[in-house]
């Protein structure tokens, strides 16, 4: 038996602070004189009453959450946040459809930054800080945020904490969960400050520089201007940005460990040495490639390619150029970074690198098994042997991201785009990348997606944001049979 | 000396029985009866049916009065906690057996002296030190190291080809210019004697040679037994031993390990790093085809069964395996294993109680080993001042006839003894000998 009253009680809690962070945009409103203060006070304080009056009525003794609740309330919150987020927009008349709006509130929520706006800077600063904050709230995540924030919770929390953090397995740094989840959350507040300092410095406007902190380290891509960070003529701010996308990347108990100044596990550690490499290798792929077909100089060259290489592998999606113009070779190459993903453990999205390692080595690994028939072979990460359930579970979400990428390429071509365009857009979706290929670029926006799609690749960017099991589980029967 | 002996297991057994023979008063406690009187049936010791972490058994067992507590059940945390209660009640001195390779490492020496434990033992370890040494020194059956190294004693077997075969010790000796090595004992059938200058080496012999570290090439060189360099090595059973020498072996050497359990398989997988791990029966010779057995350097059978080792390892020496090594825990087993062709066994029991002998010795032992089937020991003292055996040259002092003086370790240096040696105090002196004259010789240390 499902306990709706649990769920309905933590969804509202999930409200109650989605409101609160709704009103954070309105001093900027006031600063700038802009027309939208009404629309998030009447919002935020609508919101978070809902969700108060949700709270109150289903509170129950019976806090104890099972597997099935935590998967729900984690699937159930994110979309109705969403439903939620996209009212601002709405009801202000900035996104006139409520689809657009829901689409740009999910890929806020989602870390995705794929937006439908063909005018960025139109927007008044309040929405356009909403906006961003949705992609800092979702880069940890809502239900971590509320795990740690929330007094008591039952057993269970750590049924939300799995079905909401990002990687095969999840790095506890504390015994408790809610110690955890504040752990996670303060080094993320951390570094946001930290990038905000830096930016302004590099001479943004506070305004901007908060926003670009949240969506860079919630590796989201939101930007407060329509031509993103290349608005930015500055390479220090660049610099700033590339480093904090490349931190957000990294899981955040390496981050910890490394604040705690315990550089050893980050030395070990395999995932960190193969994101490192990818990141760096294609970086002087791209550059190479650049340099030699006479774009620019070689600093130009260097670090147009960085950042759009770490832009795309840890998934914020920000842009200082772009790479359609590249050539074939060098768009082919962006197209299959957008399945590389980021750090477990990170706000990143996509596939993921230990994945990919995993699945690299017990590949590899098969041929040696071939010939040791008899053989215990396990494959061995960090100086461990990995589990074989580790590995059947990678391998099921692997074939499950392939193809739920290929049914959606299906219905995206079905509803009228061209085959890059249909390709790039589920593959950027799923990935909670933002920009892709085709007529859905680094400079273009999803505006012009049938209304349909935008629903389609909404779903695909919250599967991918909760790693496909946690919303699929809910459609499997298994599921429903007590 | 009185000595409380807790466990009658394996290990605990074989330290009574030796001990007992050396005129030591023992007690032996155990929870199992049935264990104790086995043990009452065959040797003079008392023994006492109770817990050893009973204060009450501990106090009957007169521990106030007690030199040395061994406690050596198959319990860690048992032993640990006798030593711990044996000590505060007033033992002298106390050794416990543990199974955890951090309790004997250097930086936690001091929490367990704090605790009152004057030595910790982990035979496992030293078995795994010891499978690691003969593997290292292919050529040798036995391996025994004293200070480190400094002097070793070799174990050799003689094939019926070899250049040095009936040539006599002092033919053996003129034909190298520099002595380096020196033929202690001759085992031959199932006899050691301590040879004389005319005595000739015959096929099938095998010699007991203390060396130097030089004088190891040199001694392979004049037998023709060059340094017998493995590559690959199979083990056979991944018990504490096996994964333990596996691990020291596996950066230098290429190996694969065997085991019949699946679930220990995937742990060895984990804990070995390089090690190829099997799973499967290491009786099943299609297996062992298939792993490639015939292309093996080193089969070393560990399993828990001393029969399973001795037959696979035989199986695997006709199959033309350069050097094989058996776990033996059946002392009765130990006489026959190098007639029945077996290159080296290592026993637990033999390794363990050599290790914890020499606090049974008076103060001037430093290490006593007891060699795998031949009855002797080799003992290393220091030599005290004013003791006999400083007084003269070594040919001209009457030494006991079955035991013999082989080297001597003077500043940190292995050196050979030869006719004209004269000791001083503070060497360390390598004796072998022959059973039954032990006191003889100890008279020359005192």
């Amino acid at each position: 038996m499902i306990k709706k009253n649990v769920i309905l009680n933590f969804v509202g809690f999930t409200l109650i602070i989605e409101g609160i962070f709704m009103l954070l945009g309105i001093p900027f409103s006031w600063y700038y004189n802009d027309n939208d203060i009404w629309v998030l006070l009447f919002t935020g304080v609508g919101t978070s009453i809902f969700g108060l009056v949700l709270y109150l009525t289903t509170r129950s003794k019976d806090k104890d959450l099972g597997k099935r609740e935590g998967y729900i309330i984690v699937s159930i919150s994110w979309i109705v946040m969403s439903l939620f987020g996209a009212i601002p927009f709405y009801i202000h008349g900035s996104i006139p459809s409520y689809t657009d709006a829901f689409f740009e509130t999910m890929s806020g929520f989602t870390t995705t930054g794929a937006s439908i706006l063909n005018d960025i800077e139109a927007l008044p600063h309040g929405l356009l800080f909403w906006r961003s904050i949705t992609q800092w709230i979702g880069g940890m995540g809502m239900i971590v945020l509320s795990l740690a924030i929330l007094p008591i919770l039952g057993i269970g929390g750590m049924q939300l904490f799995v079905a909401e953090v990002p990687g095969p397995t999840k790095d506890k740094l504390h015994p408790r969960v809610r110690e955890t989840a504040m752990r996670l959350w303060g080094i993320y507040a951390l570094f946001t400050l930290a990038e905000t300092l830096l930016l302004v410095i590099g001479g943004m406007t506070l305004f901007d520089a908060i926003c670009h902190s949240f969506t860079t380290m919630a590796t989201g891509g939101f930007s407060t201007k329509q031509a993103s960070v290349s608005y930015f003529q500055s390479p220090f701010i660049h610099y700033v940005i590339i480093f904090f996308m490349f931190v957000a990347g990294t899981n955040f108990a390496l981050l910890y460990h490394m604040l705690h100044g315990k550089f050893n596990n980050i030395k070990k550690n395999e995932e960190f040495k193969f994101y490192t490499t990818v990141v760096v290798f294609w970086s002087l792929v791209v550059a190479g490639t650049l340099y030699m077909s006479n774009y620019g100089g070689l600093e130009t060259s260097f670090r147009d390619s960085l950042f759009q290489v770490v832009s795309i592998v840890t998934t914020t999606g920000f842009v200082t150029a772009d790479y359609e113009v590249w050539g074939t070779f060098l768009v082919f190459i962006f197209f299959l970074l957008l399945f590389s993903g980021s750090s477990a453990g990170s706000t990143g999205g996509g596939i993921k690198i230990v994945r990919h390692l995993l699945l690299l080595k017990n590949s590899v690994l098969e041929l040696r098994r071939l010939i040791h028939p008899r053989a215990v072979i396990p494959v061995r990460y960090n100086g461990h042997s990995v589990s074989q359930d580790i590995i059947s579970n990678v391998l099921a979400f692997f074939l499950f991201y392939m193809f739920i990428f290929i049914v959606g390429s299906i219905i995206m071509s079905l509803l009228g785009l061209d085959f890059l365009s249909a390709i790039g857009s589920v593959a950027t979706s799923l990935g909670n990348v933002g920009p892709a290929i085709g007529s859905v670029g680094p400079t273009d926006n999803f505006s012009h997606i049938h209304d349909l799609g935008k629903w389609v690749l909404s779903l695909l960017m919250l599967m991918g944001r909760l790693e496909l099991f946690t919303i699929l589980v809910i459609f499997s029967p298994a599921f429903w049979k007590s | 000396m009185n000595i409380i002996i807790a466990g009658a297991g394996e290990v605990g057994y074989h330290l009574a029985k030796q001990l007992s023979n050396e005129n030591h008063d023992i007690i032996l406690l155990d929870i199992d009866a049935p264990s104790l009187e086995r043990v009452d049936s065959v040797m003079d010791v008392m023994t006492i049916n109770g817990s050893s972490t009973s204060l009450k058994v501990l106090k009957k067992a007169k521990v106030e009065k007690t030199d040395l507590v061994i406690a050596v059940t198959s319990s860690e945390s048992t032993n640990i906690s006798t030593v711990i209660l044996a000590k505060k009640l007033g033992a002298k001195k106390t050794v416990a057996r543990v199974q955890n390779a951090e309790y004997i490492s250097d930086e936690n020496k001091t929490i367990f002296e704090n605790l009152g434990i004057d030595y910790l033992i982990y035979p496992e370890e030293l078995a795994a030190q010891e499978l690691v040494r003969l593997i290292k020194r292919a050529a040798a059956t036995d391996i025994l190291d004293f200070q480190d190294g400094k002097l070793s004693l070799l174990g050799l077997k003689l094939e019926a080809n070899l250049p040095i075969i009936r040539k006599s010790i002092q033919q053996i000796a003129q034909e190298s210019d520099h002595v380096t090595f020196r033929i202690a004992a001759i085992h031959r059938g199932m006899r050691t004697l301590i040879p004389k200058g005319n005595d000739l080496l015959l096929p099938n012999d095998q010699i007991f040679v203390i060396t130097t570290p030089e004088g190891i090439e040199e001694i392979l060189k004049v037998l023709g037994k060059d340094q017998t360099k493995l590559d690959n090595i199979m083990f056979l059973g991944g018990g504490k031993i096996g994964r333990i020498a596996a691990k020291m072996l596996e950066r230098e050497f290429n190996v694969k390990l065997v085991d019949a359990n699946k679930d220990k398989s995937f742990e060895l997988a984990d804990y070995l790093e390089k090690t190829l791990i099997i799973h499967g029966d290491g009786r099943d010779l299609d297996l062992l085809a298939q792993e490639g057995i015939v292309d093996m350097d080193g089969f070393i059978a560990v399993t828990n069964d001393a029969e399973t080792n001795i037959i696979t390892c035989l199986m695997a020496k006709h199959l033309g395996v350069t050097k094989t090594i058996a776990l033996v825990d059946n002392v009765d087993y130990l006489p026959f294993t190098q007639t029945i062709g077996l290159d080296s066994l290592i026993n637990k029991k033999l390794i363990a109680a050599n290790n914890i002998s020499k606090f049974v010795r008076k103060g001037n032992v430093v290490s006593i080993a007891t060699l795998q089937g031949i009855d002797a020991e080799v003992l290393e003292y220091v030599a005290q001042p004013n003791s006999r055996i400083t007084k003269k040259q070594v040919k001209d002092l009457k030494f006991p006839q079955n035991a013999i003086i082989g080297g001597y370790i003077r500043d940190g240096e292995g050196r050979i003894t030869v006719g004209d040696t004269q000791f001083k105090e503070n060497d360390k002196v390598v004796v072998f000998s022959l059973p039954g004259i032990i006191n003889d010789v100890e008279k020359y240390f005192e």
